[in-house]
């Protein structure tokens, strides 16, 4: 019992702050979202209004779902199908890789903002050097961040920029696979594709899971670029309006933190529901090996 | 023992770099104290970075000077590093500076929101109704809510036509006979663009800023007589139709590309207007002190943005700089010295100097009078064109509403969908007019004070 209390005695900050912080908001929110609250005065109960509001008469409300939905059903499985090409590519044994790993690895280390920023150049239709490669190669590129058009596949674009940290989970991931499957397949006969196919990818997919699960996770809560990018807009014709964007704008710009609340937990309902689907269906495509 | 050394070395790097840690905190300089023995402090917050920040530290310094009870300590606390979500979890947190300076248009939203002191209320009637009366129609709009004082402005900004002569001459048109109406400005912005090959390289002239200029057109979002806002009225589609048809003309993408090559948003040297990229362009008065620093040789002239046919002469948008004094300041006495000292409310001369310290436009006209002032229109000639429109009813600000800033987003939206040819201008009107409804509805189903 003293035992316990001592390893209780030593996590107590975490525990502490995890209380204060994390766990007391999160419930408070819950009563919040019921109420019509500016930050300063006190809330006013409204009951289900809220949620009946964005239910039925928000447009923005479904806008912004459709546009995140859209990134997560878009830039998560690029992600994943990205990072493992890059992970199977660094798994190479040749000379140097060490370094192109940690080139690979080094821009998911770059501060969001700061690399948002240097999008905007590299993605700006005039002087960018995105544009700039394309009209050597005699293509006049798109107005990226300023099209309806082109807005949201350049934030889908930007997303793999920082692949990086998923393919060293990737990477290892393969570098925990059994050498001697490969092997046993080699001796009866299974070339690369078959290898590929039957042992690399199936004892991959616990990672490719967690990565799933994560990215999805991520992508609903996906803001920080879209701010920057779009200097807290909504961009051309709402394109990047996204769910947490249009939350913050809520809270922060309109002070109306007991709707912003409200779509705190739509949002915390839908993340959870995809979540448990994924974990539902992972005995279907997980394979550990066992 | 050797399981240990790992564990050694673990130890002794770590030891290491938490001296490494103590030494650099040891010898970094400590931070300097301002306080000044006998004075209370009055926090102040601004959103003014670079070289502006250099013009409020001088303006507090003065302050400070001529003081012997109250000392001003300013904090610089960038807009986009979130100024406005600072301050209001400062006042929710009972911790707030005792005076911010501020532009964005958020009395509406936070006097409903109880963040903020009505400034009124540190004058007697009698001086509050004179100063009400000596206000600026335009420095009264921003301040003025619910018909108390919330915020008195230090520095208005007005917009107004900047041009260059020697594009108006290489193209045959006389520089001293600026268009007188916007049809007219039209014509000759279409004369001034210069292409190469279908690129756009250089800009004669493009209405922009439609929420703002909107008001050269009638009432635009908000009709002051009636004290609502106004979405769909045949004076803004006029004006969105107007905005579309000239954005067609070139192209929308053209315009775009060409805005997007150019650091249309630069507040100094890089200013396109600087560089020839424009030849007529709708800006703020600050621009002319920036030409003076940064262009001293550019000749170049100012004008009042001209109405369309049936318009309204000297009309136009503001959105100028005001302070606002925060429920639970703590020193509420000195913030509101500061801003008479600033402002100019008791002391029109001493305050001129300051004005032109930032090339602003001031609160009142008597600071105009003021020999500080008159020197600075008598050294910059150009700057006479803001000031005259400082007098005109027709100068509009933000909807004084508490959903502004949704309302403002909107309008943004709106605009670019017609301007893209995405939407007709009235079916973006149409579109705007329901989701402007539909959030006053949801404002007065739920209690909202709108």
């Amino acid at each position: 019992m003293k035992r316990q209390l001592t390893g209780y005695a030593f996590i107590s900050p975490w525990l502490v702050g995890f209380a204060v912080f994390a766990l007391a908001p999160f419930l408070i929110s819950i009563y919040l979202s019921f109420t019509r609250y500016n930050i300063v005065t006190e809330p006013v109960w409204i009951g289900l209004g809220n949620y009946r509001n964005l239910f039925l008469h928000d447009p923005l409300f479904w806008r912004a779902l459709v546009v995140t939905l859209k990134y997560a059903a878009v830039a998560v499985p690029l992600g994943v199908v990205t990072g493992v090409g890059l992970a199977l590519l660094l798994n190479l044994e040749l000379r140097g890789i060490a370094v192109y790993r940690t080139l690979f690895f080094l821009p998911s280390i770059v501060p969001v903002v700061a690399t948002s920023v240097v999008f905007l150049w590299i993605l700006n239709p005039q002087i960018g050097l995105v544009n700039g490669l394309l009209k050597a190669l005699g293509v006049i590129g798109p107005n990226w961040l300023g099209s309806p058009d082109w807005a949201f596949p350049s934030l889908v674009l930007m997303s793999l920029w920082s692949v990086g940290g998923s393919v060293i989970i990737y990477l290892a991931g393969l570098k925990d696979i059994p050498l001697s499957l490969y092997e046993a397949a080699m001796i009866d006969g299974a070339g690369p594709y078959h290898r590929m196919r039957h042992i690399t990818l199936p004892l991959l997919t616990p990672v490719i899971f967690f990565n799933l699960v994560m990215g999805v996770i991520g992508a609903f809560q996906y803001f920080t670029q879209a701010y920057v990018i779009m200097n807290g807009t909504e961009g051309p014709n709402d394109s990047t309006l996204f769910y947490a964007l249009y939350l913050f704008n809520r809270a922060w710009r309109y002070l109306d933190m007991g709707y912003a609340s409200a779509m705190a937990w739509i949002l915390f309902v839908v993340i959870i529901g995809i979540t448990l689907f994924i974990f539902r269906s992972h005995r279907r495509w997980v394979h550990y090996g066992d | 023992m050797a399981t240990d050394a790992p564990g050694q070395r673990t130890f002794l790097a770590l030891g290491g770099l938490l001296l490494a840690g103590l030494l650099v905190a040891f010898l970094l300089p400590k931070p300097v104290e301002h306080r000044t023995e006998g004075r209370i402090q009055v926090r102040l917050w601004h959103m003014w970075t670079a070289e502006w920040k250099t013009v409020v530290d001088e303006i507090v310094a003065r302050f400070n000077r001529s003081q012997d009870k109250y000392e001003v300590i300013a904090l610089s606390v960038p807009g986009l590093g979130g100024a406005d979500t600072k301050f209001v979890l400062a006042v929710a947190g009972g911790d707030p500076p005792d005076v911010m300076a501020q532009w964005n248009p958020v009395i509406p939203s936070w006097v409903e929101a109880g963040l903020l002191q009505p400034l009124d209320a540190f004058m007697t009637p009698a001086e509050w109704a004179a100063l009400r009366q000596e206000m600026y129609p335009v420095a009264r709009k921003i301040g003025v809510y619910r018909d108390r004082l919330y915020g008195v402005t230090t520095g208005l900004n007005i917009w107004a036509c900047f041009y260059l002569p020697a594009h108006f001459r290489e193209a045959g048109l006389d520089p001293e006979a600026f268009p007188t109406s916007l049809e007219d400005l039209f014509e000759v912005g279409a004369k001034l663009d210069r292409f190469d090959g279908r690129n756009l390289t250089r800009m004669g002239f493009m209405p922009q800023l439609f929420g703002f200029n909107v008001t050269l057109f009638g009432h635009g979002f908000y009709d002051e007589t009636k004290q609502e806002v106004t979405v769909f009225t045949p004076a803004n589609l006029r004006a969105l139709e107007v905005f579309a048809a000239e954005q067609a003309r070139l192209g929308f993408d053209n315009v775009a590309r060409f805005q997007a090559g150019i650091n249309q948003l630069s507040f100094a040297a890089g200013w396109p207007f600087i560089g020839g990229h424009y030849s007529i362009c709708l800006d703020g008065q600050w621009r002319v002190e920036q030409i003076a620093r940064y262009a001293p040789e550019l000749e170049y002239l100012t004008a009042p943005l001209p109405p369309p046919a049936g318009g309204r002469a000297r009309a136009g948008f503001s959105n100028g700089n005001f302070m606002v004094i925060p429920v639970g300041a703590k020193c509420p006495d000195g913030a509101w010295e500061f801003i008479k000292f600033w402002s100019g409310i008791e002391n029109p001369e001493r305050a001129a100097e300051i004005y032109v310290m930032g090339g602003w436009l001031p609160l009142k006209p008597a600071i105009v009078q003021a020999p500080a002032y008159q020197a600075y229109l008598r050294k910059y000639p150009q700057f006479r064109t803001f000031v005259d429109l400082l007098s005109s009813e027709y100068i509009q600000v933000a909807a004084p509403v508490p959903y502004t800033s949704y309302l403002a987003d909107r309008v943004t939206r709106a605009n670019d969908m017609a301007l893209q040819g995405l939407l007709s201008p009235e079916q973006a009107l149409r579109e705007l007019e329901t989701e402007v409804r539909q959030e006053q509805l949801r404002r007065k189903e739920f209690g909202y004070v709108d």
